[in-house]
């Protein structure tokens, strides 16, 4: 599903250059769920950003689904993106204006799905998540479990391949937390490859696989399985 | 960096505003200051009649030369003046080989103490002796330079000598006379016109003008009342029919009150004056929106810093103290930047403005306006944040969990809205005012005025016309020229006593007429419809009238041509019907006129120039031709292009003003735009960022951002078109011949308008539709 290989990121300010990624390599096979992990700083965020067709990098190559995606322009890559890749974030993003089912919704008006088929879909993935009887709450008048399980809710809705978690328990209590790591795992169990970044060794566990990184490289890679 | 950029859009919009606001303040303060140079200025008035033509009403300045002494003998202890003048005409004035035109008057002795002329040598009392003459600073500068005009000779018009007595300072442009560069006797001007003695009834010529001061103990509108009769007693039989009602306009009303209607003052200069003083209230209000608009923006992105000043233990007054002392500070140097500006703006706009404006600098009422504009503007920018954000209660600020809610953003777009409406009601004004122009510009003429050239004729010329006349057309350098009583441009004459048959002997009539010779027609080139032009093949022409279409219509005559028609008891026979000529205002209908062969000398000689020649060759062999045969003379030539587009002057510089200002708001909504798109997508950046990651494309995210200001600018548009086409409708009825209103201009207020905001909040919405996604999802 995902191959990088020597693929680097840096930032210039003024005076220094900080290199975030440094020739990083590895592999993340369809259906697979994995854990990124290493201290602040590290480039796991910046990695992240990358595989999400957010950022682009200074080198390397990167495949996404038997494509090399490294030269595409923005456009393209928010063509990959909308159909292919949902996201969960630490902080929920949610947009305040909008209702929980507004912004369930989004990620399909962007795709192009009908009215009638958006309305359907975003029940049934709130109903999946528990939350359809707070629809027409808007962010800002639910708990933060609540929320995240929103932000879950919108990731999955428009069945992408790929789900990128940039640490989704990190402003959770531990019993939220839990509920939303096994709402990702009951995500990966139905096919949806996983990638999530994360201080937890808690959280970590869950995955199958956890890649370690310090300074932008790699240091170790353990299958949990 | 939006504190940066919103701070620029704030100052320079506030000073655009106020610089606008002073201007407009400047000149109404000129205007209201007219005539109040003379020191008897609420005493001084002028005597005007009112004419009374078949029910409807003209009023007038011009008079009997008798007036004054007649209102002397009767109501004497009403007044302390009571002086006749003649009109401010052009006069050759020559001292030694120096020969100038120059504008002066005629005026009874005590002039110089009813007008409080400042006499700067000779005496105030100069216009004793018949043959005297007080000169104006600038005219005896010309003259004398350096030396003592006092006691010397000028020549007045190639005929009669006149002595220096006096030299008075100049009036000021603020004067209704300031025209009058020198002032002659009545008496000489009594002297020069026989015909004025050799009247049957000096009250039926209305040739001069009467001034007067009041006595100190009368109410003008009493003295008034008392004189109105004073006329219709003295006048003959047959002019009693007009009932001349005689009253009293003061000098405070000349300048900005000149226009009557029906027998009722209607106003005047002062319409321009609300007009302007509505538009810079509006301006005003404008920058004032924007200044608070963009403040408000920023306060709130400001909560978090009165939450930890707070913290850390500021007082609420203490912050509020702080948030008017920034909003003032700002007030404070955008006032300083705008006279800056009006000192970069104010020759150009007086320019424009026809006006002669200068910074009040030691005007004491100058400096409170300008204060109250500080403090006006700075506490009403001041007191959003200044009240509302210190009432924050800081756990709440910092926590991140005060709302600013769906409609925080609510009065900064009513306020947006109703900049927009204003706007666009000076778009569609101006488009209107000059729409109006354009319309009377193309009215039908009835004659060519492209190629025609005037000068004044004179006994010289006069004697010469057909030899100055075979000359310039044998030099190719005319086609033709002609010499009438009046300009093509202008009615010189009216005349009461034209009858023809079957008209009814009660109806008033008071015919335009021009006494013109044969080439007439042709110089002119009129149009004619019906009949013939005059012609000297025809022995009878002397006693023939060729009349406009609109005389037709006026005496409801049937197949003119031969019909009788009568000056006095001097019958005449219409001979020729031409296509109305455009001579007088372009906005009223034309007046049924008269044309008529004269051989005596006339005021005016109009040459059709030849077009294969060049311009600048035919006007300086014309000019000395006309100088051989007449030396003393100037040669002052016109063309009648020109003449004609003076007619237009008064709207062309409405609209050049209007323009101007529309301009001005246009640039002041779009900064009040500009401001509330930084703030809205400032205030959205993380919405962007997050559509942005979910798929959204630049062209949806710009749409959905510009959809806002789309409604907005809709709902301006909404309210401002019929508030426009209500007031420029108004606007309209001032005028007889008038546009209506297209509708394609409200089309092209609106598209522009959409195109403007579109435009100007694109800079913002595209540049955050392009930002990378993360760094906005990164701001917590």
């Amino acid at each position: 599903m995902i191959k990088i290989n020597n693929l680097e990121k840096h930032y210039k300010t003024e005076e220094l250059q900080t290199i975030a990624l440094n020739k990083l390599s590895f592999e993340v096979k369809k259906g697979e769920f994995v854990a990124i992990m290493g201290p602040s700083g590290c480039g796991k965020s910046t990695l992240l950003n990358i595989l999400g067709l957010l950022d682009d990098s200074n080198g390397g190559s990167f495949i996404f689904n038997n494509e090399e995606v490294i030269d595409y322009n923005e456009r393209k890559r928010a063509n990959i993106r909308k159909y292919n890749i949902g996201f969960v974030f630490q902080s929920f993003n949610l947009i305040d204006q909008l209702s929980v089912f507004e912004n369930v919704e989004l990620p399909l008006i962007y795709t192009g799905v009908k009215k009638a088929e958006r309305k359907k879909r975003v029940h049934d993935v709130l109903e999946k998540m528990q939350i359809m009887h707070r629809r027409k709450h808007f962010p800002q008048q639910l708990s933060g479990g609540q929320q995240q399980r929103v932000a879950v809710a919108r990731a999955v809705v428009n069945n992408p391949k790929l789900i990128l978690a940039d640490e989704p328990t990190g402003n959770l209590d531990s019993s939220n937390g839990n509920e939303v790591m096994e709402l990702l795992t009951e995500l990966n169990e139905q096919g949806t490859t996983i990638i999530m970044v994360t201080h937890s060794e808690h959280d970590a566990k869950y995955t199958h696989r956890i890649i370690r990184m310090l300074d932008g490289q790699k240091v170790t890679e353990n299958s949990l399985i | 960096m939006i504190n940066k950029s919103s701070s620029i859009i704030n100052i320079g919009g506030l000073s655009v505003g106020i610089a606008v606001v002073m201007l407009i303040g400047l000149w109404i303060h000129n205007e209201l200051s007219y005539d109040k140079y003379h020191k008897n200025y609420d005493r001084i008035t002028q005597v005007w009649q009112h004419i009374n033509y078949n029910g409807s009403i003209s009023s007038q300045a011009a008079n009997p030369g008798v007036l004054a002494e007649a209102i002397r003998n009767e109501y004497g202890s009403d007044f302390k003046y009571v002086l006749q003048a003649s009109w401010i005409r052009d006069h050759v004035l020559s001292y030694g080989d120096q020969v100038f035109k120059k504008s002066g008057i005629h005026f009874e002795p005590e002039v110089a103490d009813m007008l409080n002329l400042k006499i700067l040598s000779g005496t105030k009392d100069g216009l004793k002796e018949v043959n005297s003459i007080l000169l104006s600073q600038s005219v005896a500068q010309i003259f004398f330079g350096t030396e003592n005009p006092i006691g010397k000779t000028l020549k007045l018009d190639n005929k009669i000598d006149v002595e220096v007595t006096g030299v008075y300072e100049d009036l000021p442009d603020t004067t209704s006379l300031n025209a009058m560069g020198f002032i002659l006797t009545w008496e000489l001007y009594l002297s020069q016109s026989p015909w004025i003695k050799n009247m049957n009834n000096p009250w039926s010529s209305n040739f001069s003008q009467t001034f007067a001061q009041l006595a100190d103990h009368v109410v003008l509108e009493n003295v008034s009342q008392k004189i109105r009769n004073i006329k219709l007693d003295k006048v003959s039989e047959g002019e009693r029919k007009f009932k001349p009602q005689v009253f009293l306009h003061p000098m405070s009303k000349w300048h900005l009150y000149s226009k009557f209607e029906n027998g009722v003052n209607i106003g005047g200069r002062i319409e321009d004056v609300w007009l302007f003083g509505i538009i810079g209230f509006f301006v005003l209000l404008l920058a004032c929106i924007n200044f608070m608009n963009l403040s408000t923006a920023q306060s709130e992105k400001r909560a978090k810093e009165v939450g930890i000043r707070k913290v850390i233990g500021s007082k609420r007054i203490q912050l509020i103290v702080q948030f008017f002392s920034e909003s003032l500070l700002i007030a404070l140097f955008s006032f300083i930047l705008s006279i800056v500006l009006i000192i970069l703006i104010l020759p150009f706009f007086n320019r424009l403005a026809e006006s002669n404006i200068d910074i009040l600098w030691n005007i004491p009422l100058f400096w409170i306006i300008g204060i109250g504009l500080i403090l006006f503007t700075g506490i009403l920018a001041g007191i959003y944040p200044a009240l509302y954000l210190s009432s924050f209660k800081p756990i709440k600020v910092l926590k991140g969990t005060i709302q600013f809610g769906k409609y925080a953003s609510l009065p900064r777009k009513i306020l947006v809205v109703s900049q927009f409406a204003i706007s666009v009601i000076l778009i569609i004004g101006t488009g209107v005012v000059y729409e109006q122009i354009n319309h009377a510009q193309n009215r039908p003429l009835g004659y060519e005025k492209n190629g025609l050239v005037s000068v004044e004729s004179s006994p010289e010329r006069h004697k010469h016309l057909s030899a100055i006349r075979s000359t310039l057309i044998t030099e190719g350098v005319i086609i033709e020229l002609t010499e009438s009583l009046g300009p093509v441009t202008a009615n010189w004459n009216t005349n009461g006593n034209i009858g023809w048959d079957g008209k009814d002997p009660n109806f008033a009539v008071d015919f335009p007429n021009n006494a013109v010779n044969y080439e007439y027609g042709k110089t002119v080139e009129w149009k004619i419809k019906e009949g013939r032009d005059f012609s000297k093949e025809f022995g009878t022409d002397s006693l023939a009238f060729v009349i406009n279409e609109s005389a037709v219509k006026f005496m409801k005559m049937e197949n003119p041509i031969g019909k009788k028609m009568y000056w006095g008891k001097t019958p005449y026979t219409v001979i020729g019907v031409v296509e109305d000529l455009l001579v007088q205002s372009p906005y009223d209908p034309v007046r049924g006129s008269i044309y008529h062969l004269s051989k005596w000398e006339q005021n005016v000689i109009t040459l059709r120039l030849n077009p294969t020649k060049s311009t600048k060759e035919s006007l300086r062999k014309i000019e000395s031709v006309l100088r051989a045969h007449n030396p003393g003379l100037p040669v002052n030539i016109s063309f009648i292009d020109e003449e004609f587009a003076k007619k237009f002057r008064n709207e062309k510089r409405i609209g050049e003003l209007s323009l101007f200002f529309t301009l001005l708001a246009i640039f002041i909504s779009c900064l009040g735009i500009f401001g509330l798109a930084l703030y809205i997508v400032e205030q959205r950046k993380k919405e962007i960022g997050i559509r942005k990651v979910l798929g959204a494309s630049v062209f949806y995210l710009w749409k959905l951002l510009s959809k806002d200001f789309a409604v907005m600018v809709i709902l301006a548009c909404s309210i401002s078109i019929p508030i426009a086409y209500y007031l420029m409708g108004e606007w309209l009825q001032k005028f007889d011949y008038r546009t209506s209103i297209s509708w394609w201009m409200f089309g092209v207020a609106f598209i522009g308008s959409i195109c403007i905001t579109l435009l100007t909040v694109s800079f913002h919405t595209i540049k955050a539709a392009n930002e990378n996604p993360i760094k906005s999802l990164k701001i917590e």
